[in-house]
């Protein structure tokens, strides 16, 4: 369903972009406050929640068993997807997966997996006969704005805790999956003609495009998607893109944090 | 608050609940008689006045009723008529005749576009829940600046308060001119700062409208303004 | 169910395997009003069963063909997640989810007073994040007080609970083996207030007093499970200072 989008909420969004303020007075490179559970779903191995102001999100990491690819025969594989289900939102309409779910799954896939956190040799069970399949299954209950950087801190801090479990399908003992690495994403939203950190709600109502950007550990950059209508300029680029330096390190330390409790 | 709920009148009241025999009493709204019982059917408070029994929701959806005033949205534009979003379960059709201006058969589009929003009135609601609008009348009108923000609209009351108290207060405080519709969206039209106050205002009204303490916290919010400049 | 007693689900003292009495739930906590995005909602633990609903609406009915002119119709989604049952469930509709959709959906309609809404459609989506045996149960436990959150007119909720036959003996609530290895599951939605049955399902052998006894603990169970209902719905609104 496409919303509509009262010309009053652009008036205001340029209005108040002007003052540099934001609709909910945050300044405009500031998120809302984030809150991370770990361990919260009782079949998943490995699990997690993000709120984050009117956003709902969860993670959930699966295993399985199976043949390799022949070319490889040592690699296991990763997979992530995402669901925009008719829960998350009055706007998501039942049916199968729309581009959107399907395009936040796999920007989510691209920064997880290119980050190499995870050593796909390290998923190898029997060369040639039998790898581990690693499922991350994203899953929005409310969408209040920014659900990329909901899911994608979601995921990796599901993927951060998952444990193997060798034990149930007859090939060894229980491990903690090992995991190099926490890749965190930071999305933008143009409102008012320039570029936010964590839109909410009405700001994706009002604004235009957006870009998200996934940095690794060590500042460089694993993925990029520049979503819905609109251009940008290379020096706008490069104001957010030290702006999502910072802010993937503070998401950083909050998974750290929660891991270390 | 009016409607008695202070004290020891509150009585919350869940779907199904009991809540007391119907022995002479009229059945007013968020209620049903069954078996001589008066059954409430919506979560809310327990009210009681002239023998009639209902129950004040606290969450609603907007019903329609002609005479409402409300803010509305132009979802579509027709040739001759406007499809408007009026915060309700159907759209409001408002007819190229009901529109303040003498409009051209094709012309619409040029008096009000998609996106635009309006102050009209509920004209009429058939059984059917098909919703004419109307922006003939005084004050009715293309609304070409300010802020609309939504609120519950079970909260409505609580926002004007007795004798609109609430909302005077409001606009002597930010210095804006605001408009509540029935169909639970407000509209505010004034310099940022004021805009900006009231939209927290209402926010306050949205978390804490069925407290009882609402007025105080209320009473609050509006010692922290400050004019441009003041601070 | 998956066949008869091979795996002792009693135990010597007469209780279960989790220490519970026959005629004892599992724990049960419902908070209501936990999706900021939705009109009304509510998250069920129902033992280790997570169960969450949200609710939209009403809304006009779309697409037309299932408009109905004298009353709403309520679309409901009982989806299971990826990642809530031991071997992950590939995303999408199934039989046994548009099934419990179904059935789950009428016995809304028989409480929800559709009528005042012609034409419209509810929408009630409910998403299991975690199963262990009971689900649609909590999934109509979870859908009423999303409901009532929402504030739509209800002559009563309905209570989703089941009880069943392990060992030859009626339990209350079954847990995942006693579901896998018990002889019958009879999961039932009730309406605590008129004490009438809006949903009923049951497969595997009772002998008409099994069943007798069966909804007797049903009942039992629906009428502690609403007090938890209730108090869901006044912990989200009562009270100065929450």
């Amino acid at each position: 369903m496409v919303e509509l989008v009262p010309n009053l909420l652009r008036q205001e969004m340029a209005r108040l972009a002007e003052q540099d303020a934001r609709i909910d007075g945050r300044a405009r490179f500031e998120g809302r406050e984030i809150i991370l559970e770990t361990d919260c779903l009782y079949n998943a191995e490995g699990s997690a929640k993000v709120t984050m102001g009117k956003t709902v999100v969860y993670a959930g990491v699966k295993f399985e068993i199976r043949t390799p690819w022949p070319d490889r025969p040592s690699e296991g594989s990763l997979m992530c997807g995402a669901e925009l289900r008719p829960v998350a939102h009055r706007k998501y309409e039942p049916g199968p997966p729309s581009p959107e779910s399907i395009e936040l799954g796999r920007v989510v896939d691209r920064g997880i997996r290119e980050s190499g956190c995870i050593d796909m040799n390290s998923l190898c069970i029997i060369p040639g006969e039998k790898v581990w399949g690693v499922m991350i299954d994203i899953h929005v209950l409310s969408d209040g704005g920014n659900i990329f950087d909901a899911c994608g801190l979601a995921a990796i801090a599901a993927l951060r805790t998952a444990v193997v479990p060798a034990e149930r399908f007859d090939v060894g003992e229980d491990y903690t999956l090992s995991v190099n690495g926490t890749p965190i994403m930071a999305s933008f939203t143009r409102v008012g003609g320039r570029y936010i950190y964590d839109p909410c709600e009405e700001e994706e109502l009002g604004g235009d495009e957006r870009i998200h950007i996934t940095i690794g550990d060590e500042g460089h950059l694993h993925s990029l998607q520049k979503g819905l209508r609109g251009v940008f300029t290379p020096q706008e680029f490069a104001e957010i893109f030290e702006v999502a330096q910072e802010k993937c390190a503070e998401l950083r330390k909050i998974v750290a944090e929660k891991e270390a409790n | 608050m009016s409607q008695g709920r202070s004290g020891a009148e509150q009585r919350l009241v869940t779907p199904g609940m009991t809540i007391g025999s119907l022995s002479g009493m009229r059945v007013g709204s968020g209620a049903i008689s069954q078996n001589d019982e008066i059954i409430a059917t919506k979560l809310g408070w327990v009210r009681e006045s002239n023998g009639t029994v209902s129950v004040d929701p606290i969450n609603s959806p907007y019903l329609p009723r002609s005479g409402d005033l409300v803010i509305a949205h132009v979802a579509e534009v027709r040739n001759n008529l406007w499809f408007m979003d009026i915060n309700g379960s159907f759209q409001g059709l408002l007819p190229m005749s009901l529109a303040p201006w003498k409009v051209e058969f094709g012309q619409a589009r040029q008096h009000m576009d998609i996106g635009d929003a309006a102050l009209a009135r509920v004209q009429e609601v058939d059984e059917c829940h098909n919703v004419v609008l109307t922006m003939k009348g005084v004050g009715l009108r293309r609304l070409s600046q300010g802020a609309v923000v939504e609120v519950p609209v079970n909260h409505l009351d609580r926002i004007r308060g007795d004798n609109n108290s609430n909302l005077d207060r409001m606009k002597d405080t930010s210095d804006c001119r605001i408009i509540v519709g029935e169909n639970g969206r407000v509209w505010i039209d004034g310099d940022d700062n004021g805009i900006s106050w009231t939209r927290e205002a209402l926010a306050i009204a949205k978390q804490h409208g069925h407290k009882k303490n609402f007025d105080s916290i209320m009473k609050k919010h509006e010692g922290s303004f400050t004019r441009k400049g003041d601070a | 169910m998956g066949g008869y007693g091979d795996v002792q689900l009693l135990r010597d003292d007469g209780l279960r395997l989790d220490g519970r009495k026959l005629d004892e739930s599992r724990p049960v906590s419902i908070q209501a009003g936990i999706l900021p995005a939705a009109d009304g909602s509510a998250i069920v633990t129902h033992g280790l069963n997570v169960a969450v609903a949200a609710v939209y609406g009403p809304m006009e009915a779309h697409p037309r063909k299932i408009q109905r002119q004298d009353r709403a119709v309520i679309d409901v989604r009982y989806n299971m997640a990826p990642f809530s049952t031991s071997d992950r469930i590939r995303p999408g509709f199934n039989r046994r989810s548009r099934e419990i959709s179904k059935v789950t959906a009428e016995a809304l309609e028989s409480v929800v007073l559709v009528e005042r809404f012609p034409r419209s459609k509810i929408r009630v989506e409910i998403e299991i994040l975690a199963a262990e045996a009971g689900t649609r149960c909590a999934g109509i436990t979870a859908a009423s007080v999303a409901l009532a959150d929402a504030g739509i007119p209800m002559r009563d909720m309905i209570v989703g609970v089941a009880s069943g036959k392990i060992e030859d003996t009626v339990v209350l609530d079954l847990d995942k083996a006693e579901d896998n290895y018990g002889q019958a599951d009879l999961p039932a939605g009730i309406l605590p207030n008129t004490g009438e049955i809006a949903f009923l399902q049951m497969d595997g052998d009772l002998s008409p007093e099994e069943f007798d006894l069966a909804m007797e603990y049903n009942f039992k169970a629906a009428k502690e499970i609403h007090e938890i209902m209730v108090d869901a719905l006044k912990a989200r609104y009562d009270g100065g200072d929450n």
